[in-house]
């Protein structure tokens, strides 16, 4: 018997030799196997931040979902973006406009954001951003000071993925090493004008839900904490000015225990390699944050109804590792970003495991478990021998340029998709227990109900760009342009600088792309 | 071809699942199937124009999201145009998706559990059908002779624009059609719609062939208007209103390509870029009650001209073409066979080809079931000496007479509001 990760397991574990204070701690204690957080003085635990994955047709439509949200009570939200939003390209290029709005919410410009959080209480609730990183700070930034409001207040998180981006379905046609200066310069500019956010969330749910196993996942993540901490270092900046700010959003599959496993032997990896490795002094930039997402992939397209029962499960086992925020992937993951009834069923999911079973009284409930802990110790060794093993084949920067990282994603969609083909991996609907297709019919329109592109958006933004003061977003976009023509300089001024003097995030991205020598348009390559 | 079968395999639009698009490929080639691997942002026209470059059999196209739908019947009248079926695959796709692709003529769909066996048989019948020409003739047909081209054409919404792009599309080219109010048109087309003497429309053209297409070959200036009356009564401003669609936006559209093509050259990408531009026998000759007209037909001759010589050295041509057809403008002609705006097509597709790579700087009279190739201004008589009054006199009696100004229409004033070319 083998879990998902091939590791293999005796039905019956008895005692083993467990070192308390080296490898466990309390909950709240190095090395924070246990969590981040010590309970509370009147012996309660924090909870965990509920939030689902919103975003849809225009900023206005995705703002009433958000406002939804929090009336049904959502403490947080998070935002994603269309498919437009997330290449960089702007929802009135012609090879956007079929796309907008349809997969997410369609944001381009400083009046985007503004709408998108209009009556949002951003000094109170976290805002997370699945979107490019860069301009997803810049805009709320800009947002949050034309509302008057002082972006120091705010928090969320933004994903960095400079490594992995290209592969995993979060493209943008920049080269690596632009990607990485983005993330570098925001991760420090947020550091300065933001310190509540979490400008560096290390999202392992996006690189592993194409089929990688957990220690791959966890594994690729810290190769990227670690190469950007590196870099970060080398700029100059204090390992404790934002090791604190890094967070990681981690995927959760079926397979509970090793799931369960997996956040605690990422906790005391961290915490160890900031101490070990990287010299932080500041407990909270050894306590790292983790969040999860519950994984999209274990959804079926088949009998969707089944999805509500596996994101209770996943659900359940992150409440009891002890996340600090969770997302349920809907029942109609397979299809769409979420529809309004699968956002409720997400958010009454999470509302019956917090308030109906008990599960958050405790913390880390499962630790003492012979075989969580034993799980515990497997991985936190295989994740580390994988770290090392890549680490070793050679330049983090030469690795992803010359399509190693993207081997590594290919063999793992190929190995889960020949795993389901053969039945080895047992899926109820797909290989196991299947339905004729007249009778998968439970939830199955509510699935697979789609809207029309947002093409009023796309009259708007091409209204509004016929107004605005061409010399101004010319010189604007010239500042950007230099500043990517130049390794030396930062590029989150002449964004921010940008998005003000209303020039476009597509109109920005290619002029960072055209001041690598690349053309502006994807499209024109 | 070769082998099992050779498959272009990539994502379509803003499509961004890559890492599917390779687990694809991946499978294929463990079954023996040569790939060529095309990655991401791909348009329609890309996808067609490697595959009729690398003589393939299939295109499979990996999806992610649905917005493909939008793209699907260019796809597929591109693809098959060039000989090669086309496959859509991905974890997305519903039924209702699979029975829609199928009616845009979609050749073979696969959705989440598609099992491997199954992909390969499809495949294996598809490569058979392609082989059999069952999508299209694979060779080098006359039709396809713009394959993979991409043409701009203004005042393209009904008239000769029109029937430009109807005849430029049958030819495997992708067109952005202009004209001055929004427009539907079908297949690989992609409207931009506005006023030709504005600069942001020439701009938007060129910007949207590349966003759209990855490309410019060529332009086709068309887009027209009419204020017709004697000399006496045409008003400054309508004098100006002529001049402006039918010169300034000849040149602003030539200008912006043109800049573009230079940039091309510069950068070590020669685009042999064409331009056309249309005149008149009104610029030519000079037609009665229509002097704003023919003065402006008249610049565009000579514009043509001087941009053939600037532009030698970017590789583009220059040509003109004085159409001669029955429109919406010109209705007093007879409405022969040989004066729908259909006969003039064909000429304008071969400018913009290959086979008129040295053909530059010329200016084509078509239409009518005729064709003629024009010169420009030279001199009839010449003398040396001082230019007095017994000079002038002498060259006048010796040259031939000039030839009679042609009333060009019922001699109606005409108020024609829409961009469409009169000849």
């Amino acid at each position: 018997m083998v879990t998902d990760a091939g590791i293999a397991v005796s039905a019956v574990y008895g005692p083993t030799d467990v070192d308390y204070e080296r490898d466990l701690g309390d909950p709240g204690a190095f090395p924070y196997t246990r969590g981040r957080r010590a309970p509370r003085p009147d012996g309660t635990t924090a909870g965990w931040i509920q939030r689902e994955l919103s975003g849809e047709g225009s900023p206005a439509r995705s703002n009433r979902q958000f406002h939804a949200l929090l009336a049904h009570g959502a403490h947080g939200v998070d935002v994603i973006g269309d498919t437009p939003s997330m290449a960089a390209l702007d929802p009135d290029h012609p090879m956007c406009t079929p796309a907008v709005g349809t997969g997410g919410v369609s944001l381009c410009r400083k009046q985007d954001f503004v709408e998108l959080f209009d009556g949002i209480p951003l000094e109170r609730i976290t805002a997370s951003h699945s979107l490019p990183a860069a301009f997803a700070l810049a805009g709320q930034y800009v947002a949050a000071r034309a509302v008057g409001l002082d972006p120091a207040v705010l928090r969320g998180s933004a994903i960095q993925s400079p490594m992995y981006c290209e592969d995993c379905s979060y493209a943008t046609f920049m080269p690596f090493p632009l990607r990485m200066r983005l993330a570098l310069d925001s991760i420090a500019f947020s550091t300065r004008e933001m310190p509540r956010f979490h400008a560096y969330l290390e999202d392992t749910y996006f690189i592993s839900d194409g089929g990688l196993d957990v220690v791959e996942e966890m594994a690729l993540g810290f190769v990227q904490i670690r190469e950007i901490t590196r870099r970060l270092i080398e700029r100059g900046l204090d390992v404790d000015a934002f090791a604190p700010r890094i967070a990681i959003l981690v995927n959760c599959r079926m397979d509970l225990f090793e799931e369960v496993a997996k956040v605690r032997a990422t906790r005391r990896l961290f915490a160890r390699m900031m101490r070990d490795e990287f010299g932080a002094l500041d407990d909270r930039s050894l306590a790292t944050n983790v969040a999860v997402h519950t994984s999209g992939l274990t959804l079926t397209a088949a009998q969707p109804i089944n999805n509500v029962v596996r994101g209770a499960v996943q659900a359940m086992a992150m409440a009891m590792a002890g996340v600090q925020g969770l997302e349920i992937s809907t029942f109609d993951e397979a299809f769409r970003t979420p529809s309004h009834a699968a956002h409720v069923v997400a958010m009454r999911t999470q509302q019956v495991i917090a308030e109906e079973t008990g599960v958050g009284r405790v913390a880390d409930p499962l630790g003492g478990s012979w075989y969580v802990e034993s799980l515990t110790d497997e991985l936190e060794r295989r994740i580390d021998a994988e770290v090392r093993r890549i680490e070793a084949v050679g330049e983090i920067g030469e690795l992803v340029e010359d399509g190693f990282f993207r081997d590594l994603f290919l063999k793992g969609m190929d190995r889960h998709a020949q795993r389901v083909q053969s039945g080895e991996q047992r899926i109820v609907g797909v290989n196991r227990h299947c339905v004729e297709a007249d009778e998968d019919t439970l939830l199955r329109d509510v699935a697979e109900e789609r809207f029309e592109p947002d093409l009023d958006h796309v009259e708007r933004i091409r209204r509004w760009r016929t107004e605005r003061d061409g010399g101004v977003v010319a010189a604007a976009l010239a500042g950007a342009r230099e500043a990517a023509a130049d390794p030396a300089a930062d590029l989150m001024r002449p964004i921010v600088a940008a998005l003000d003097a209303e020039c476009s995030i597509g109109e920005i991205a290619g002029a960072l792309r055209a001041g690598y020598g690349l053309p502006s348009d994807p499209f024109a390559a | 071809m070769s082998g099992r079968g050779r498959i272009v395999v990539g994502t379509l639009g803003l499509d961004q699942h890559e890492v599917g698009a390779m687990a694809v490929a991946h499978l294929l080639m463990r079954h023996g199937f040569e790939i060529v691997y095309l990655g991401r942002f791909n348009t329609p026209a890309k996808l067609a124009a490697v595959a009729r470059d690398e003589d393939a059999d299939v295109v499979g196209v990996s999806v992610h999201s649905w917005e493909l739908a939008a793209y699907a019947g260019e796809l597929v009248e591109l693809c098959h145009a060039a000989g090669a079926a086309v496959a859509i695959g991905g974890s997305v796709l519903t039924e209702s998706d699979e029975r829609t692709l199928a009616q845009r003529g979609v050749d073979a769909t696969f959705g989440p559990y598609a099992a491997e066996r199954d992909i390969v048989a499809r495949m294996d019948d598809l490569v058979a059908r392609a082989r059999a020409c069952a999508f299209g003739d694979r060779g080098a047909a006359p039709d396809g002779a713009l394959a993979g081209r991409v043409v701009a054409v203004t005042g393209a919404a009904r008239g000769l624009g029109a029937a430009y792009v109807e005849h430029l599309l049958d030819a495997g080219a992708a067109v952005v059609a202009n004209d001055l109010d929004p427009f539907e048109a079908a297949g690989a087309v992609e409207v931009v719609p506005g006023d030709v003497a504005d600069p942001a429309t020439a701009e938007a053209i060129v910007s949207t062939a590349l966003a759209r297409f990855g490309r410019l070959d060529a332009i086709v200036a068309n887009a027209g208007l009419l204020r017709s009356g004697p000399l006496v009564r045409i008003s400054p401003a309508d004098f100006d209103l002529v001049q402006a669609v039918h010169v300034r936006g000849a040149f602003l559209l030539l200008q912006a390509a043109a800049q573009h093509w230079r940039r091309e050259a510069k950068a070590g990408r020669p685009a042999a870029g064409a331009a056309v531009l249309t005149t008149s026998a009104a610029g030519l000759y000079g037609f009665l009650g229509e002097a704003a007209y023919s003065a402006a037909k008249a610049a565009v001759a000579a514009l043509t001209l001087v941009a053939a010589e600037e532009l030698a050295r970017y590789d583009v041509t220059v040509n003109a073409i004085a159409p001669v057809a029955r429109t919406r403008l010109t209705e007093w002609m007879d409405d022969a066979p040989g004066l729908a705006p259909e006969h003039v097509a064909p000429a304008v597709a071969w400018l913009v080809g290959d086979a008129a790579r040295h053909v530059t700087g010329r200016v084509f009279e078509v239409g009518a079931g005729r064709v003629a190739l024009t010169g420009g201004w030279h001199p009839v008589a010449e003398a040396t000496g001082p230019a007095d009054g017994a000079t002038l006199e002498r060259l006048v009696a010796e040259a031939p007479p000039p030839r009679p100004i042609k009333r060009a229409t019922n001699g109606s004033d005409t108020k024609e509001e829409t961009h469409v070319q009169p000849v």
